[in-house]
Parts: structure tokens; C-alpha cells; sequence
């Protein structure tokens, strides 16, 4: 049933995909094209076929394909569906985004997951005042892979940070004011965040309301944000971010999050769990630098002191791999049990340990080839210099059609994070349809 | 009495100078004013089109308060549609709605790809970013010769050439430094937006760093209006197609 989802999608994918020749026409602006519509729908289909050459020695491989353990490749097909429309009326608008996820690979067979990536409703009586209340995500942060001081956001995906995300039911209001003078704006943004039984259950202690809040300054031309989030439901954190342009083609960032009383799982010496707790403190600083021959170069550095260090992923991967070893000769499941829950605690998660350098570069339209972007991205682990590196080319030149193949090369010894991650590399390609 | 002469006449000479000078400033201020109110409103198309005739077209509705704050909100494609760019003096933004926030962006960039740049899209009034140097007659049109006022201005240096009788330009080409072009926008179609607002509806550009690209620039229901200044402003950018 799934596999005919599938099939279904790619097939509704393929009849939406604009017909390329003949799309020449004399350039007019009729104004029924600007004419302004209560309503608006709208939507992004998207095919991305993924090519995984594993590692079988790895220990993410071991724990995730510890019933095959000699698979040299795994092809999956993945599929998106995002469909958006909203309604406006007087001061009131509606607005909804529903994303369907769809996968099937031969090791896992299909998935398929539907949720509203946003679905609230806003109501604005001036230009300096809008209230939220719904599903929302409030993007916080000016980090380009990472966002510490996003604290009611979920994490995004440093490999892909341009992804839309998934946001938190809240109710929210910005209040802005605009000044003469070297402090230009100010806006105050309150935010209500209940995490009960089916309403954010899966951000923190239920049965609890949250605040959370954000203080934006534009003051010398540089971009300061304050933000908090307090309540029962995660422990109490604080941060702040700026981001100004030095020259007209060099912009620098950073954002800074103190989190009180936070708790890792960890494995010590001795080979057993232990629950730590601490202050967390993390930190990223960043820039943006154009050169004149249109080359952009996005580098950041991230710190987070509720990583874990060498040591502590080294007993995970051992752990991990005495427990393959126990399953492969005895069947027994014990160890390969308990490293499945700590991966799922925190050991397995992107970017689980402390020092990070994240380096995009992306050259626009070289050799004059309009619309045409190739890039390259390293994620450095600067704790063990494992490394992910990612060329991409971009092609957009097809009206609401975006093509995207990049690859992924994993460089790094055993022990190392990207060493012991499941591939050595993988192929992707992913065409988007938006309509 | 010869140094006397040259006295008096190199005096004449200097007091010349800043007034011609205050006479192009003038003449600059006037052309902005022509080509659009202080404040306003308006609909644009930009069409990139590449040698082979393939194009590509984005919808965009922008509004300016002032001298220096101008925002826009691009209305199509679907893949665009959403995405804003704020500028605020010297500061430029772009918020794409997936991505989330607004990030820092610069004005030679482009975010619509081709030769319009991101000061092109989001241009001040000319007045507020040069000095005139000079003001010449050429084939009955006035040549202002302009230089940037500050090192952030994306071209150094501007020729344009304005029609005498109307006061808006015809053709601009944009310069380096080095006096190296950059490109060229030619203003064509003047035509009467109503309340007062005359000004070319077309304004194509081409450039020798991109041979045989050209994009065009088409206005439309270009008004007067009025902004709270809270409207350019980053937490406002995702809700600017509210003020359409």
C-alpha cells in the first residue's frame, strides 16, 4: 500500500511539472496578474532518490543494519508534498502548511508521516501589532546551520538548514516601534508556549505553559536580539544574538545560549549510564563574505558545552560495537538494546559532540551560465577533524522547477563522529515542483 | 594688472563651481522626484532573458517611505512568492519564508539572478547615495556625471543622460572605479501613472559582463501613499503583501 503511495506521488509529481519548450512568450504585465485575492493556495511537490554507499564497519551502520551486516549500498526513493493556502479578511488571516513525507528503501520498506508544518491564525489592527495563536515556527537565531537561541523551535538540519520546518502550537505577539536615530526599531515579541497531552507533548515535561520572549534591537546598523524561555517543561535559558555588515559584501553573526540545569546521558568508564547535570553554555560566531567574482563564502563556528567529548562517544561506539558483536555470534540483543536508547537519548543525534566548522561556498552563475549555482559545504567536527564534505549544483533556471544533486563524502577514522556515521557517501538528486 | 587679471578669473572660476554644482544637485533631485514620489506604492515585472530568448519572470510589490526605506514582496513565481527584501539606508535584508529569519544581504547581489542587482531592485533616490560633479548638454539631453558619496554605494560612479525638456533620465550606465561599465539601463514607454506621476514604464538593462543577457524592468500602478515606519522594519518583512 505504501509503495503504491509512491508511485502515486511521483506519478502526480510528473503530471504538475510545467511542459519547458514553447514556454516563450512576449513580456507583458497584465494587471489581473497583481490583483490582490482574499484567499491564495499553493504547494511544493518533490522527488529526492538517495544512493547510500554504507560503511559496514561503522558503528551507526552496525546499530541500524545489525540483521544485514555485509550491505554495501542502500537506494531509497523519498517524496514531499507540501500543500499551504490561506484566507484574509479585514484583520483577520488564516493560514495552514501541510507536509507529507513520504520514503521507501528495501531495509526499512515505506514510511510515510502527514503533520501541519504551521496552521495559525493572526490578527493585525495596526501596523505595529500582530497576535498569533496556533502552530507557528519563530526562526530565532541568525545562524546559518545552527541556531542555539532558537529555543522554541526544533533543532533544523545543519546539512540541509534551508529545509521548512515543523513549529510548535504557541500564541505570540510582536509589538514593533520605529525611531530616528542610531537606534532605528525596536520590537518586543511575548510568547505563550503549553506543552499539555497532544498540544507540544514531545518538547518537554506535559502538563505545563511555558514563556517565552524576545527583545529585537536595529541599533547602529547592527541587529541585536535578547531572548528567554522559562517554565517547567525544559530548564531555564537565556541568549542573545547580533548580526551586522561590515562592508557592503561582508556581514558577521553570532548568538550566544546559557542554559541552566541541563542532563545528559552519558556512559563513564565503567561502561555504565549516568545522568550528569549542568550549566550549558553555546556559542556560535559566523560570517558572510561575497567576493567580487560572486563567490559566497558562509563560514561559522559552533560550541556547545552539553556535547559529548572523545571520550565519552568512544565508549558508545564500543558499546555499540560489543553489542553487534554479542548479536552476530549469540543473538543476543542486550547491548544493541541499551546503544539504541542512548542513541536515541543523544548519542546519535547531528552534530551530538562540542567544537564545530561548518564552510559553505557557493559560486553564482560561473561562466556566465544564468541560474546555474554549483557549491561546496564541509562540516568539520574540530574535535576529532572528521569531516562531511558536500558538492552540490543548483539549477533554478526553469520557472518554479528547482533540480539539486549533491553528494556526500564522509572523511574520518574509526572512532571519529563522521567516521562511525552509516555511509561513506551518498548521491542525491531532488527535483522540486512549486505551484 | 596680468596677475590681477588671473586673479579675478580664477575667483570667477571657483565661485562657478559649487554653484553649477548646487545646479546639478538640483537637477538630480528633480529627476528622482519625476521618477517617483517620495513615498509611494508600486507593482514591477522583472523579466530576465537569456540569449536564447528562454526568460524568466518574477512579480514583485514595493513600497518606499522617504529617502531612505524602501521594501518589497515578491507576488510570483510560486517558488518565490513570499520572499521579502527590506532596505533600510546602507542595510539590506531578505527573508525567505521556509528559511525563516531575515538575513543580512548585500547589493551587489542579486536575488532574482541576472543583471539586475540587488540595489537595482531596491533603489534610493540617487540623490541620497551621489554628488554631482558635472552637468554637461549632449545631443539636447543634460549628461550628470555622479559619484558615490560613501564606498557602500554598489556603483561608483554614474553617467545619466536625461531628457532635457521632461527631466528623467533616458539612459544610465553604471561604473566602477575605475571607470570600468558595469551596465546600462535605458528608460523608455513614459507614460502617465496618474496624480501627477509621469515617468518611464520600461527600464531595460544589459551589461558587458553578462553579453547577451538583458532584463527588463516594467512598472505598474505606481501611487503616492503613506507608510507607518514600523512597516520597514524586520519583524514586519513576512507580513509586508498585507499592505498590497
Amino acid at each position: 500500500m505504501k509503495r503504491f503511495g509512491l508511485i502515486f506521488f511521483l506519478a502526480m509529481l510528473l503530471s504538475v511539472m510545467p511542459s519547458v519548450a514553447g514556454a516563450e512568450e512576449n513580456y507583458t504585465f497584465d494587471l489581473s496578474e497583481i490583483e490582490k485575492k482574499p484567499y491564495h493556495f499553493g504547494g511544493y511537490v518533490e522527488a529526492r532518490p538517495v544512493l547510500y554507499g554504507l560503511d559496514t564497519h561503522a558503528a551507526l551502520y552496525k546499530l541500524r543494519f545489525f540483521d544485514e551486516p555485509d550491505r554495501r549500498a542502500l537506494l531509497e526513493a523519498n517524496g514531499r508534498m507540501r500543500l499551504e493556502g490561506s484566507y484574509e479578511k479585514n484583520i483577520f488571516r488564516v493560514f495552514a502548511r501541510l507536509n507529507t513525507d513520504l520514503q521507501y528503501n528495501d531495509h526499512t520498506h515505506g514510511l510515510e508521516r502527514t503533520t501541519f508544518y504551521e496552521a495559525y491564525v493572526s490578527a493585525k489592527p495596526l501596523t505595529s501589532v500582530k497576535i498569533d495563536i496556533g502552530k507557528k515556527t519563530l526562526k530565532w537565531g541568525k545562524g546559518y546551520a545552527w541556531n542555539p537561541v532558537a529555543f522554541a523551535d526544533r533543532p533544523k538540519d545543519p546539512d540541509d538548514p534551508e529545509q521548512a520546518m515543523e513549529g510548535y502550537i504557541i500564541a505570540s505577539t510582536d509589538f514593533i516601534r520605529s525611531f530616528d536615530g542610531p537606534l532605528k526599531t525596536v520590537s518586543i515579541t511575548p510568547v505563550l508556549f503549553p506543552v499539555y497531552d497532544h498540544i507540544n507533548s514531545d518538547f518537554g515535561q506535559n502538563n505545563n505553559l511555558n514563556i517565552a520572549g524576545r527583545l529585537y534591537f536595529l541599533f547602529y546598523d547592527t541587529d541585536i536580539d535578547v531572548m528567554f524561555m522559562t517554565g517547567p517543561s525544559r530548564p531555564d535559558r537565556y541568549g542573545f544574538d547580533f548580526s551586522r555588515n561590515l562592508t557592503t559584501n561582508f556581514e558577521i553573526h553570532g548568538e550566544y545560549a546559557w542554559v541552566r540545569n541541563t542532563r545528559k546521558t552519558v556512559l563513564n568508564t565503567a561502561g555504565a549510564s549516568e545522568v550528569i547535570e549542568g550549566e550549558a553554555h553555546s556559542f556560535l560566531v559566523g560570517m558572510r563574505y561575497l567576493t567580487s567574482f560572486d563567490l559566497t563564502a558562509i563560514i561559522e563556528f559552533y560550541h556547545n558545552s552539553a556535547g559529548f567529548n572523545r571520550e565519552e562517544m568512544k565508549y558508545f561506539y564500543s558499546l555499540v560495537s560489543r553489542g553487534f558483536d554479542a548479536y552476530q555470534i549469540t543473538g543476543d540483543w542486550t547491548g544493541l538494546s541499551r546503544a539504541m536508547n542512548l542513541a536515541e537519548s543523544g548519542y546519535a543525534r547531528q552534530n551530538a559532540m562540542r567544537n564545530y566548522l561548518y564552510v559553505r561556498l557557493s559560486q553564482k552563475e560561473p561562466f556566465n551560465i544564468l541560474y546555474f549555482t554549483p557549491s561546496l559545504t564541509c562540516m568539520i567536527n574540530t574535535d576529532d577533524l572528521s569531516a562531511n564534505i558536500m558538492p552540490e549544483i543548483l539549477y533554478t533556471g526553469i520557472t518554479n522547477l528547482e533540480l539539486r544533486l549533491r553528494a556526500g563524502i564522509i572523511t574520518g577514522s574509526g572512532d571519529s563522529e563522521f567516521g562511525e556515521k552509516q555511509n561513506d557517501y551518498r548521491i542525491e538528486l531532488r527535483a522540486g515542483y512549486y505551484f | 594688472m596680468l596677475r590681477e587679471k588671473s586673479l579675478i578669473i580664477l575667483l570667477l572660476v571657483f565661485m562657478a563651481c559649487p554653484a553649477f554644482a548646487a545646479d546639478g544637485t538640483k537637477l538630480l533631485r528633480e529627476i528622482d522626484r519625476n521618477l517617483s514620489p517620495e513615498s509611494y506604492e508600486s507593482y514591477r515585472k522583472l523579466i530576465n532573458i537569456e540569449p536564447d530568448g528562454k526568460k524568466k519572470e518574477f512579480t514583485l510589490f514595493t513600497v518606499k517611505k522617504g529617502t531612505d526605506k524602501v521594501a518589497s514582496v515578491f507576488l510570483a513565481p510560486a517558488s518565490e512568492k513570499g520572499r521579502s527584501t527590506l532596505r533600510l539606508g546602507e542595510n539590506m535584508w531578505l527573508n525567505i519564508p521556509n528559511v525563516g529569519k531575515p538575513i543580512r544581504i548585500t547589493s551587489l547581489q542579486s536575488v532574482v539572478g541576472g543583471v539586475f542587482n540587488n540595489a537595482d531592485i531596491l533603489q534610493l533616490d540617487y540623490a541620497v547615495e551621489y554628488n554631482v560633479l558635472n552637468v554637461k548638454e549632449e545631443s539636447g539631453q543634460y549628461l550628470l556625471q555622479l559619484k558615490a558619496k560613501s564606498k557602500s554605494v554598489a556603483y561608483d560612479q554614474l553617467k545619466i543622460w536625461a531628457d532635457k525638456t521632461k527631466r528623467l533620465p533616458t539612459k544610465i550606465e553604471c561604473l566602477t572605479e575605475a571607470s570600468m561599465l558595469i551596465k546600462t539601463l535605458y528608460f523608455k514607454d513614459v507614460k502617465d501613472f496618474g496624480d501627477g506621476i509621469v515617468r518611464p514604464a520600461v527600464i531595460e538593462t544589459d551589461s558587458p559582463l553578462y553579453k547577451g543577457y538583458k532584463s527588463v524592468m516594467i512598472m505598474a500602478k505606481v501611487k503616492k501613499r503613506t507608510f507607518k515606519d514600523e512597516a520597514f522594519t524586520l519583524t514586519f518583512m513576512p507580513n509586508l503583501e498585507s499592505l498590497r
